[in-house]
């Protein structure tokens, strides 16, 4: 069956098929941060098809997450291939169109591969169990007498006997519910999992340029958007004349809406041009906060409390304790930048909706223009192509309201797309965030009391609390969680804030270490039970050649250590400074994210996130004041550079029996201490500020 | 007053010589595999080669490249099979060097661009001639692998 058959066919055609209940494809449980943030997302329907066995044995997977870079479709067509025995080449993976996919609340959390990719595996070995039936039946033998491998099942006595899937079920329509209890292979039997793979299953489409993203998505007649949007945070439109607009040529037709202005051109460059013409004042809110207030505001503005960690006795703790030390960190805002800007593009076919939004949120965003039009959600369909990125940037995603919005006034369809500098101003921001900490220990640098106080700026209070928590043995510890003012639309972005908090918690570990005269790791190792933890940390440190901070001629080591989506992580680093360059030379990580599915895949992911780990480290702060955003363009927003690049090595050092967790975002977290470590080792001083090259 | 230049080796008429090189490749020609990523020439997506030499297409315009030669990720090879690949674009499957994949294009132009004038580029002259260019999945360690794999002439058939 040639792909594109395979696209136009419903499962329901298909001669084998898997069904299963739609709950997996909440972020963890119906709880968490997904839940915190989009629970008023809701499935219209509990159960859907995961896989489709095709007629000639080829096989089709659909999820409801989405592809922004993280290479599922490669990981989840492992899964499905081995345990249904089948090439790679023989599976397809279907993602993020809401009329294809089950349900599913978003793609976020590093969720992809721990819950809906085990979801898959286990509809695989449901199939692969019914194709055996099937076998079983033709061939008078027992399933336990049979083996399926390469599309084929085959008596375990006489392998020459085989069948091909096709053969088998040929003439048959059969459903599956997912087995409770399937038989999915053990690490001892994969052939896929956990093997270096020659290439990405979507490596072609992406070195050719074929690959489509929302960017991309041009139907026949459509029309450009230009949307005329506010200078500032908070300003409004007091006067708009948009009637020299109208007039430019190859304007189709300008839309005021009072909080939508647009002009509609038959060209990007015609609605550019409009847009040029269009007149509007615009009314400034004033005495906005600007980047400087920030620090004083988190604290100031901190409401609602929320004990993360709590045990013991801190007054107990401090009395035990020889030493006490308390510090402050800072960490400003800073942008996601995904290289592809949000695009949408709507269509109207009577009142039925196809919006094209490469968002991490595509069911959502289903309901969300669902509610929009007062029509029913399976009249919407949301189709997520190919994503440039999305870092947390791309769950929201209003465009596609507002592409709507202008199709149905238009009558035909609308593209909205981001330039770069409304992606920047228009996104939220990682929230900017204070941290206090105090701790005291003893003469054997044995915490005995940890009190931490946590200040992020914005509503969604899962972020701020997001490893907030210290996983060191402390008898007396209390972790505070405040939510604060944000003056910038603040929310997602990878890893939440617990890249904040592990550098806020890694940093005064090393300032324990310094006060205790101990090297780093032993200071970590003394207070760290968790065999996990040990064991990244001693092998990061191991594979590091770790031999303490400092390295002599203006060079230093540092090494910090973190959990982010379940997974164990530790980063050693060796930097080099002079004057106000800093130049982090090498990284060396251990993870341990359980089995891993796709090993290129799961390493591809650490050294992105080391890198983007780095740009917030180093360079990255988003500088505003009286409402505007002072650095939207790469002009003035540093991101790290193939130049700033260090050689990156990694180690996974997981169990392939642990259920797989997260690689997305753990690379993430313990590097912004790693390299402050580093510097200080280099230098002697102690960055508690963020980015470091602001503060050298 | 209409421009002809030569894409990917095809005549092709732009409606005017202001007409922004990117804009004109990808929304009136559809070819779409060059991307828009900041519009101001810092980030190195809408890299296409001109006469086999890299340009940033998004600060261009029609007129000033309607003499030469203009060729987009899509005239670079047949792309029909990882064989039939340019060697750079080989390098960079056979490297796994991509995620989201958007800058991947520009990047490849960018180094065709460059083992055009250095055939034997080494490492460094690598990275300078891509320090233009953002991935902000941050797969530059697999990026300059590839673009060095591609200059050493190794896995090409």
């Amino acid at each position: 069956m040639t792909g594109s058959e395979r696209v136009s066919a419903s499962p329901s055609t298909s001669p084998l098929r898997i069904v299963g209940d739609v709950t997996v494809g909440f972020p963890a449980s119906r709880t968490g941060y997904g839940q915190a943030t989009y629970g008023n997302t809701q499935p219209q329907t509990e159960r859907a098809t995961w896989i489709a066995v095709w007629p000639d044995g080829s096989v089709t997977a659909y999820a409801g997450k989405v592809e922004y870079g993280q290479n599922i479709r490669t990981g989840l067509a492992i899964e499905v291939a081995d345990e249904l025995r089948v090439g790679l080449d023989d599976v397809e993976v279907v993602l993020g169109d809401t009329d294809r996919v089950p349900w599913d609340m978003g793609t976020f959390g590093s969720q992809s591969t721990a819950r809906v990719g085990w979801q898959l595996r286990k509809a695989a070995a449901t199939a692969r169990e019914a194709i055996l039936a099937l076998a079983s039946d033709r061939l008078d033998l027992p399933a336990s007498d049979l083996e399926a491998s390469a599309g084929q099942v085959r008596p375990k006595a006489d392998p020459s006997r085989g069948i091909s899937y096709a053969d088998l079920l040929a003439g048959q329509s059969i459903e599956r519910e997912i087995s409770e209890r399937p038989a999915v292979f053990g690490p001892s039997e994969f052939t896929l999992m956990g093997r270096a793979q020659r290439q990405r299953v979507d490596a072609l489409d992406r070195v050719t340029g074929r690959a489509v993203y929302s960017q991309d998505v041009l139907p026949a007649g459509v029309l450009y958007a230009s949307i005329l949007r506010p200078p500032a945070y908070g300003a409004r439109p007091t006067r708009i004349d948009l009637s020299a607009a109208e007039r430019m040529p190859g304007v189709a037709r300008v839309v005021d809406e009072g909080d939508l202005i647009a002009v509609l051109g038959e060209s990007d460059e015609a609605a550019a041009l409009g847009a040029r013409a269009a007149v509007i004042d615009w009314q400034l809110r004033e005495g906005q906060p600007s980047r400087f207030d920030m620090p004083a505001l988190l604290v100031e503005s901190g409401v609602d409390g929320y004990a993360v960690q709590e045990a013991g006795d801190l007054d107990e703790g401090f009395r035990a304790a020889s030493s006490v030390i308390e510090s402050t960190y800072y960490i400003p805002y800073i942008a996601p930048a995904p290289m592809e800007p949000r695009a949408a593009v709507a269509v109207w076919e009577g009142d039925r909706l196809t919006v094209w939004a490469g968002t991490q949120r595509p069911f959502g965003i289903r309901q969300e223009l669902a509610a929009a039009f007062g029509i029913e959600e399976s009249r919407v369909r949301v189709i997520a192509p190919e994503i440039g990125g999305g870092f947390g940037a791309k769950s929201p995603y209003g465009l596609a309201i507002e592409a709507a919005r202008l199709a149905k006034v238009a009558g035909r369809p609308v593209r909205v797309a981001f330039t770069r500098g409304e992606e920047t101003m228009w996104s939220n921001f990682r929230p900017a965030a204070i941290v206090r900490i105090k701790s005291g220990f003893d003469a054997h640098g044995r915490i005995t009391a940890w009190q931490s106080d946590a200040y992020h700026s914005g509503e969604r209070v899962m972020i701020g609390r997001r490893g907030a928590d210290t996983p060191y043995d402390v008898p007396h510890v209390r972790s505070l969680v405040y939510r604060s003012d944000s003056p910038l639309p603040s929310g997602s972005y990878r890893s939440l804030g617990a890249a904040v908090n592990h550098f806020a918690r890694e940093t005064h570990m090393d300032e324990i270490a310094e006060a205790a005269g101990l090297d780093p790791v032993e200071l970590r190792l003394r207070n760290l039970s968790h065999p996990r933890f040990r064991r990244v940390l001693e092998t990061a440190a191991s594979d590091f050649g770790w031999s303490g901070p400092r390295l002599g001629e203006g060079r230093g080591a540092g090494i910090a250590l973190g959990i982010d989506v379940g997974s164990y992580v530790a980063t050693a680093v060796e930097v080099s400074v002079a004057g106000r360059d800093v130049r982090v030379h090498r990284v060396q990580a251990s993870l341990d994210c359980g089995l891993v599915v796709n090993p290129e895949g799961a390493l591809n992911q650490m050294e992105g996130s080391i890198v983007m780990g780095l740009g917030g480290t180093l360079f990255e702060a988003s500088d505003f004041e009286d409402g505007r955003l002072l650095n939207a363009g790469f002009a003035r927003y540093r991101v790290p550079r193939i130049v700033d690049t260090p050689r990156i090595d990694v180690r996974f050092v997981g169990d392939d029996t642990d259920p797989s967790t997260g690689a997305g975002e753990p690379g993430l977290v313990p590097l912004s201490a790693a390299v402050t470590g580093a510097v200080w080792g280099a230098t002697g001083v102690r960055h508690r500020e963020l980015p470091v090259t602001r503060h050298l | 007053m209409t421009i002809t230049l030569n894409v990917n080796g095809a005549r092709r008429e732009a409606a005017h010589g202001e007409r922004n090189l990117l804009s004109f490749l990808r929304f009136d020609l559809g070819l779409t595999g060059t991307k828009y990523g900041c519009g101001e020439g810092l980030c190195g997506a809408c890299t296409v080669l001109v006469d086999g030499q890299a340009l940033r297409s998004c600060m261009t315009t029609v007129g000033a490249v309607a003499g030469g030669e203009v060729t987009t990720i899509e005239g670079l090879s047949p792309g029909t099979s990882v064989e039939d690949l340019h060697p750079v674009q080989r390098a960079f499957v056979e490297e796994q060097a991509m995620q989201c994949g958007y800058c991947i294009p520009g990047f490849i132009m960018g180094a065709v661009g460059l083992l055009n004038r250095r055939p034997d580029a080494s490492a460094g002259e690598i990275r300078e001639a891509l320090a233009e260019h953002m991935c902000r999945c941050g797969t530059y360690q697999r990026i300059a692998a590839a673009v060095e794999r591609a200059a050493s002439g190794e896995g090409a058939s």
